[in-house]
């Protein structure tokens, strides 16, 4: 198990070799850091808490609109090379079991996605020196990272089963966009822990870094939803006769 | 014409006009949900509001649903690896109108379904009065500019780009950018913040009150200038477009 675990992430790392995808998990959380911070500082006779201002600047519009469809456009890459020529039938006759093969396309989406948040922190820590903010870095950014890529795996899993249900590249982008806008809904209506797309923002606490979030009702709504997605990703592997294009 | 009716054969069971009726739903349903259950005030600035809101909704969504459309209409030739086929069959350069003509239809859909959208609902919810025509209007084509402006840029990127990541995430980028832009100034010369210039709606806030008043936006020269740079743009990216597609086909 370890071993093909292990076969089946090099040969995904194999295939993204000099493939600048990540580039777009740097620039993005770089513009919004730049914006935020420019627009706390603008702003910093309203905005007096400091350190948790400048985490709603930075995090709102990224983590509710386009972190989902950032992670969206990852996964559909994954997805894209086995979609792309007779790139299925070597994908699906490799030595390995479907579960493993795919274990090793969710390692590579959430290690993206973990770079990605880490970078958010980062920035957000830089700013926050550069800002004056004299005040210490709050101890709480460590929950907000761990329950932030708790959610962003769930984002993964919901992106790559729809990436490999959906041949198109761009229209599961277009879903994980849609999805991040009603999750403004669904959390302002106290759905979000519910709602895949929202618990990313919740665990973040990209809207309001006080707020009070049930941490093991994050942790159990994350998991069943990992499992769920992970098993129908899965289940379709093995099921359903996947043609080469 | 015989190309542009290839284009829509070719596109034949894509979903794309599926794909885009899903995207605007939801906007409509955001729409829905921002204004519901107007007060008496609310109803008296209802119609001038709804122009200050479509504005914002496009900067955050069209971006990525041009990006989207475009990279569909693209995809189609890399996935057949058709450049060379097709250009055996027509002159360089037809291809690239076809997909422009194309695209610029489902965006005239589109924008007809939101501005008809947004009247409905301003019916329904019975705001006081009946909508400023010559706004709505002006509106309505800037909007669609705005939109032809992104779909030009994007076809462009998702013509010359394989990898259909790179311009989905401009598309993506370019949304961020124009809801950032929008906390800075109402309008901007960068493509995705046209909607800001073309929003002909500003509004007071009165932290006193907490009353927002609406109004109808008098243009500076410099913001005239933002908006005519909608027009350049699709100028600059059409001719871009044109003279790369048709060096790419050849």
């Amino acid at each position: 198990m370890n071993t093909s675990y292990i076969r089946a992430v090099k040969a995904e790392s194999l295939k993204l070799k000099r493939s600048p995808v990540w580039l777009a998990f740097f620039a993005l959380p770089l513009i919004s850091a730049f914006f935020g911070t420019m627009n706390y500082r603008l702003n910093i006779g309203v905005l007096k808490s400091e350190w948790y201002s400048l985490w709603s600047q930075h995090t709102l519009f990224l983590c509710y609109l386009f972190m989902p469809a950032l992670i969206g456009t990852y996964c559909s890459y994954l997805w894209r090379l086995e979609h792309t020529r007779h790139n299925w039938n070597s994908f699906l006759t490799a030595p390995l079991p479907v579960s493993i093969l795919y274990l090793g396309k969710l390692t590579q989406a959430v290690r993206v996605t973990i770079l990605g948040n880490l970078w958010i922190f980062l920035l957000f820590y830089i700013c926050g020196k550069l800002s004056g903010i004299q005040s210490p870095f709050p101890q709480k950014a460590l929950e907000w990272f761990l329950c932030g890529t708790l959610g962003a795996v769930v984002v993964c899993c919901v992106q790559l089963l729809l990436s490999l249900l959906i041949r198109s590249f761009a229209i599961p982008i277009g879903i994980a966009l849609a999805g991040g806008i009603l999750g403004l809904y669904m959390t302002n209506h106290d759905y979000g822990m519910h709602y895949p797309y929202s618990i990313y923002c919740l665990g973040m606490r990209a809207n309001n870094p006080n707020m009070e979030i049930s941490l093991s009702a994050l942790i159990v709504n994350s998991v069943g939803y990992i499992i769920v997605f992970a098993t129908l990703s899965v289940f379709y592997l093995r099921r359903h006769e996947i043609a080469a294009n | 014409m015989i190309t542009l009716r290839s284009e829509f054969k070719k596109i034949k069971r894509k979903k794309i006009g599926l794909t885009m009726c899903a995207l605007i739903g939801v906007q409509f349903a955001w729409l829905l949900w921002a204004g519901n259950h107007p007060d008496e005030k609310e109803r008296l600035q209802g119609w001038i509001e709804m122009l200050h809101s479509l504005p914002l909704v496009s900067v955050i969504m069209m971006p990525t649903i041009m990006s989207v459309l475009a990279s569909r209409l693209a995809d189609v030739e890399h996935k057949g690896n058709t450049y060379k086929l097709l250009n055996t069959l027509r002159r360089p350069g037809s291809l690239y109108h076809a997909k422009v003509v194309c695209g610029t239809l489902f965006i005239l859909a589109i924008s007809l379904a939101q501005f008809l959208f947004v009247i409905a609902l301003g019916y329904s919810r019975g705001y006081a009065g009946h909508p400023e025509w010559k706004y709505y209007t002006t509106a309505f084509m800037l909007n669609l500019a705005c939109c032809l402006s992104l779909y030009l840029l994007q076809l462009l990127l998702s013509m010359l780009f394989f990898n259909q990541m790179i311009p989905l995430v401009a598309g993506l980028g370019g949304s961020m950018l124009g809801l950032i832009l929008m906390y800075v100034k109402m309008y901007s010369f960068l493509p995705w913040g046209g909607f800001l210039s073309a929003a002909q709606v500003n509004m007071d806030w009165n932290p006193e009150t907490r009353v927002i008043h609406f109004y109808y936006r008098e243009y500076s020269p410099v913001e005239l200038c933002a908006v005519a740079m909608i027009f350049v743009w699709i100028v600059v990216f059409y001719t871009a477009g044109r003279i790369l597609f048709a060096g790419k086909e050849a």
